[in-house]
């Protein structure tokens, strides 16, 4: 009878075990709220109109207003460009990893899935990351932009917080799209012969 | 005098051989313990992009299991250079031993150069194989060695709890070997060594559930079938998995209520041991203990599903958002040869128990 008693207390015991572990605790945990990083930028140019052989200067600062975030990246990319070369140089940068460069045909991530779609990259750009970033915190990154060709000198700038949990987990929330299909802003500069 | 005192030395040597033989067998388990927490605490660092220096605390214990283990398997040598009986039985021990210390300090320098010429690497590389390998080779030469030692000393029940230092770090040690065949975290910008994700999913699927069960019942079988030594060796696996790879990432820690969870199929198990030891109860536990592998493999086993499942990005915070979602769906894949494998763990270590006791 007490070995009986044992077992039926066991099995019981078990049966909560995985309604618990299976059921019950994950949904209690799915319905807690996701993190939602929102980063912002704000980016200056240096001038506006240069004459070719001349530099100029684009300075970014990025903060996360949102909550913490796994990963903190601003894209700068160069799309009248086909390789860097010696035409961008990176002149302040206080993220906790190190840029990664992209050229043109490498596989990118797209739609804000992190790498989950794919695209291939048609123009150059280098990606600032912190992992992770707190909110709040200010991270600069600043290039120096000499350009070799005259025309107009276009520069694309976007920021994405990830986990990508909302439509404020990027920023610019809208406008134009890049080759990632990814909303960016545009800085111009008129190059003169 | 030096003569009487060479003599004295000697003769302390011959006396005490076998326990020195002991003292190394636990000292080379001890390290191998060491080195597998700091392994899975680097992991751990490593997924949340946390500053890593030389100097880091996961480093700390990895570096200094690597030395206890090499001074470890220098005492078993000691040992058994001046064993006056068992020293065929002893053998086998510190053998595998040797093979496994051999393999262990030669990945360091191999590691080197690979860090040299190819820059980072990922979980699954030639020297990080080569250093699992030798881990798991000299914890089962310290398991066997303190296993036979206690058989060939009749021990009594309270030393029979030094086998719980001999299994874990045979069990920590054989989860990283299939950890770093099933987690795609082994992608760099020279190799790709990620396991292919359908062949990864069946690895973690047939090996995990039969490794839990295999444990379990086999240091029952070692300690002669001793009531409450499964429930503390489940328990010591929690306690450092919890500590390693749940407790350092802030976004998880409510979830360890859900992990601690585990320790009742555990304690379950044991008293199942303690009430009935014929086949079919074996069988009905090895079952039990397999079927809960994905709970006991929190939180990592989930990238391995989520590769062929879902698919999804999972940053840190994200991990457990991942791991909820798939519960259900990996249990309905693989409940039923999770159970197949915790029966034929169950199996295994019976065969196994019998090689190591020499019955």
């Amino acid at each position: 009878m007490k070995k009986f008693l044992i077992y039926l207390s066991s099995f019981v015991i078990l049966f909560l075990y995985f309604v618990l572990s299976v059921f019950i605790l994950p949904s209690e945990f799915l319905m807690t709220d996701q993190l939602v990083p929102e980063p912002v930028f704000e980016a200056t140019l240096s001038k506006t109109d240069i004459v070719l052989g001349d530099s100029f200067r684009l300075d970014i600062i990025s903060e996360n207003t949102g909550d913490y975030a796994d990963i903190h990246i601003v894209s700068i990319g160069f799309p009248t460009l086909s390789k860097l070369d010696d035409v961008v140089k990176i002149a302040t940068y206080d993220f906790s990893l190190s840029p990664s460069y992209i050229s043109v045909g490498e596989e990118i991530g797209s739609n804000y899935s992190g790498g989950v779609e794919t695209t291939f990259a048609q123009y150059p750009s280098i990606e600032a990351i912190s992992r992770p970033l707190k909110s709040n915190i200010e991270t600069h990154f600043d290039v120096v932009i000499t350009p070799k060709t005259s025309g107009v000198f276009n520069v694309y700038v976007k920021s994405i917080g990830i986990p990508h949990t909302s439509d404020v987990s990027h920023y610019p929330y809208s406008g134009t799209l890049d080759h990632q299909n990814e909303h960016v802003l545009v800085y111009s500069v008129t190059v003169n012969p | 005098m030096t003569i009487l005192s060479l003599k004295s030395s000697e003769n302390f040597l011959k006396n005490k051989s076998e326990f020195i033989f002991l003292i190394g067998s636990s000292l080379t388990s001890l390290g191998i313990l060491l080195v597998t927490v700091g392994g899975s605490w680097d992991i751990t660092n490593h997924l949340l992009s946390k500053p890593e220096t030389f100097f880091s605390p996961p480093h700390a214990f990895m570096y200094s299991g690597v030395a206890v283990s090499l001074i470890g398997v220098i005492l078993t040598f000691i040992g058994w250079k001046n064993l006056e009986k068992f020293k065929n039985s002893y053998f086998l021990s510190f053998k595998i031993k040797l093979i496994g210390i051999g393999l262990l300090t030669g990945a360091g320098p191999l590691d080197f150069i690979w860090h040299s010429y190819f820059g980072l690497d990922g979980l699954l590389s030639p020297p990080h194989f080569t250093l699992i390998i030798g881990m798991f080779f000299c914890s089962i030469g310290g398991m066997i060695g303190i296993s036979r030692y206690l058989k060939f000393n009749n021990s009594q029940s309270i030393s029979k709890y030094l086998l719980i230092l001999a299994v874990i770090p045979v069990w920590l040690s054989a989860s990283g070997i299939i950890s770093s065949l099933s987690l795609p975290f082994s992608s760099t910008d020279f190799f790709e060594f990620n396991p292919e994700p359908t062949i990864a999913f069946i690895v973690a699927s047939l090996a995990y559930p039969f490794l839990i069960s295999l444990s379990l019942t086999l240091i029952f079988r070692l300690s002669n079938y001793q009531f409450g030594i499964t429930s503390i060796l489940g328990g010591l696996f929690l306690l450092i998995y919890s500590s390693t790879a749940i407790v350092p990432n802030l976004a998880m820690f409510d979830t360890v209520q859900f992990y601690s969870l585990n320790f009742i199929p555990f304690v379950i198990a044991d008293i199942f041991l303690k009430l009935n030891r014929s086949k079919f109860s074996m069988f009905f536990i090895g079952g039990l203990l397999g079927s809960v592998f994905y709970m006991v493999y929190y939180p990592y086993v989930m990238y391995t599903y989520n590769e062929i499942l879902l698919g999804k990005l999972v940053s840190p915070s994200l991990i457990y958002f991942v791991y909820f979602e798939l519960i259900q769906t990996v249990l309905l894949y693989t409940l039923i040869p999770a159970v197949i494998m915790g029966v034929l763990g169950v199996i295994f270590s019976e065969k196994l128990a019998k090689r190591i006791l020499m019955n």
